[in-house]
């Protein structure tokens, strides 16, 4: 489509060539960091979500607690603090050497642990969906506890989970756009930076320069929507897909 | 085998069972009979630990497994269970359903685990259905896969919570042809039922309970034909119509 409002003289198709290995190299750091930040967040979200499922009542406090912070917390103020804490605190009291390196550090730190106060509650419908009577099948076998968590109803749960995690999946790649407040060269921090030197050229680019950086997250957030559909796919249970055209 | 001393359950203001003693001795199959609501299903449950009495003991053998100091699991890995919901682990085929117990419990190695699950779906004559899901089979199919898996944990004790009552009438007769067979190989088993053809013709004892006690118990014939109590004679006799 581009292309065809290229020709037509609507879009500038040398200067989106000019710009693209730029905006390819944000692409290259918005990746790593979504890799950085997906895990943790999972990983993250397993622990609370599980924790709200608990019999200690102090399991469920603490993480009740977890997913009521960062749920409540916008992302982009969770950054900021980030930053505020390794320039101003540790540099001035600890001095440390590369407060910018651990502002980046804290930053991807938040935006996997506000994912994780959304994955939390993900993975504990998911476990609470599980029936009642797996759960006493698994018991009357004598599972313990544990067992019963890892081969009864993770598994299951992780399979009714796997839609409402590719949502929060394609949010999580967008937030990491938030990173370029504190300067990380990510592909919104590239735009930006293209977008001032171009406005001293030609206020028209700064539209190519949008729409090429929407254009590549929109890219991103689709791939990562088909590899979650594969993913379900691997864990669809024959006789159980009714629900699905 | 199985001994159940003054068992007590309350669940708020109701409290079933209230008071109960059972015994079944090797080999016996003992059927609990009585109106829905009456503590049959909590007292069975009572026996695996699935629902640990208020106040009672409950003897496996001679070991008191109502004593807190005794692992759960423990009694578990021992008793049978099945379900009237089956209750398959759905994400498993009907092999690997089976062989859950004995691989996480028993800790047997796969290759054995494997040849043991075959052999016990055999036995339950779904030798063709290894591999299905458990939304692939039919209830009697399912039904019979769940008494297979208790199976294969070499049970001392079998028990069967109304395991006909969810299944269409065509499924009922290849389950209770199942569980005829394996009274008939000397298996221990407590059933709780309202297929009163299957307690007068299969089982030893028969117990009535209604109200969370066991108001009679008796042989198969002194239990229909002549009991002491008309409210189980009225049961009875609606039920058999």
């Amino acid at each position: 489509m581009l292309v065809v409002l290229g020709l037509l003289g609507w879009y500038n198709l040398a200067y989106a060539e000019q710009i693209a290995p730029s905006l390819l190299k944000g692409l290259a750091v918005t990746v790593g960091l979504v890799l950085i930040v997906i895990p943790i967040g999972f990983a993250a979200g397993l622990l609370v979500g599980w924790s709200r499922t608990s019999r200690r009542w102090i399991a469920r406090a603490v993480a009740s607690t977890y997913v009521e912070f960062f749920r409540g917390m916008p992302p982009i103020v969770l950054i900021f603090f980030s930053w505020l804490i390794a320039t101003r605190v540790l540099q001035f009291y600890f001095r440390v050497d590369d407060p910018f390196a651990i502002a980046f550090t804290f930053g991807v730190l938040a935006l996997g642990f506000h994912s994780a106060g959304y994955q939390a509650e993900i993975v504990r419908a998911g476990i609470l969906s599980v029936p009642t009577g797996q759960l006493e099948a698994a018991d009357a076998l004598g599972l313990t506890p544990r067992q019963r968590m890892f081969h009864v109803i993770l598994p299951q749960a992780f399979r009714i989970s796997l839609p409402a995690l590719s949502n929060e999946f394609a949010s999580v790649i967008k937030d990491t756009s938030l990173i370029s407040q504190i300067s990380a060269f990510e592909l919104t921090l590239v735009g930006i930076t293209l977008v001032n030197n171009a406005t001293r050229i030609d206020l028209n680019l700064v539209f190519i320069v949008w729409a090429q950086v929407a254009l590549l997250y929109l890219l991103l957030t689709v791939v990562a929507t088909r590899i979650l559909r594969g993913v379900e796919n691997l864990f669809k249970v024959p006789g159980l897909e009714a629900a699905q055209p | 085998m199985v001994r159940v001393q003054g068992v007590h359950k309350a669940f708020g203001d109701l409290e079933v069972p209230r008071g109960v003693d059972l015994e079944i001795s090797e080999a016996e199959v003992l059927c609990l009979i009585g109106p829905s609501g009456g503590g049959k299903s909590t007292l069975l449950r009572c026996v695996n630990l699935l629902v640990r009495p208020d106040r009672g003991e409950v003897y496996l053998g001679d070991v008191r497994i109502t004593d807190p100091a005794i692992r759960p699991e423990w009694v578990r890995q021992q008793i049978g269970m099945v379900f009237q919901s089956f209750n398959l682990i759905t994400h498993l085929t009907a092999l690997k359903n089976v062989m859950l117990g004995l691989r996480k419990v028993k800790k047997v190695p796969p290759s054995e685990a494997r040849a043991r699950a075959v052999h016990e779906l055999e036995r339950v004559g779904l030798r063709d259905k290894l591999n299905a899901y458990p939304a692939q089979l039919s209830g009697g199919q399912q039904q019979r896969v769940a008494i297979a898996r208790a199976l294969a944990m070499d049970p001392k004790v079998m028990l069967f919570d109304e395991p006909t009552s969810a299944l269409d009438p065509e499924y009922i007769r290849e389950v209770l042809d199942v569980m005829t067979a394996l009274a008939k190989e000397g298996m221990t088993m407590l059933v709780v039922t309202h297929e009163m053809g299957f307690a007068k013709n299969v089982a030893d004892a028969v117990a009535f309970m209604d109200e969370g006690q066991i108001l009679e118990i008796g042989t198969p014939e002194e239990m229909f034909d002549r009991p002491k109590h008309e409210r189980i004679r009225g049961f009875v006799g609606k039920i058999l119509g």
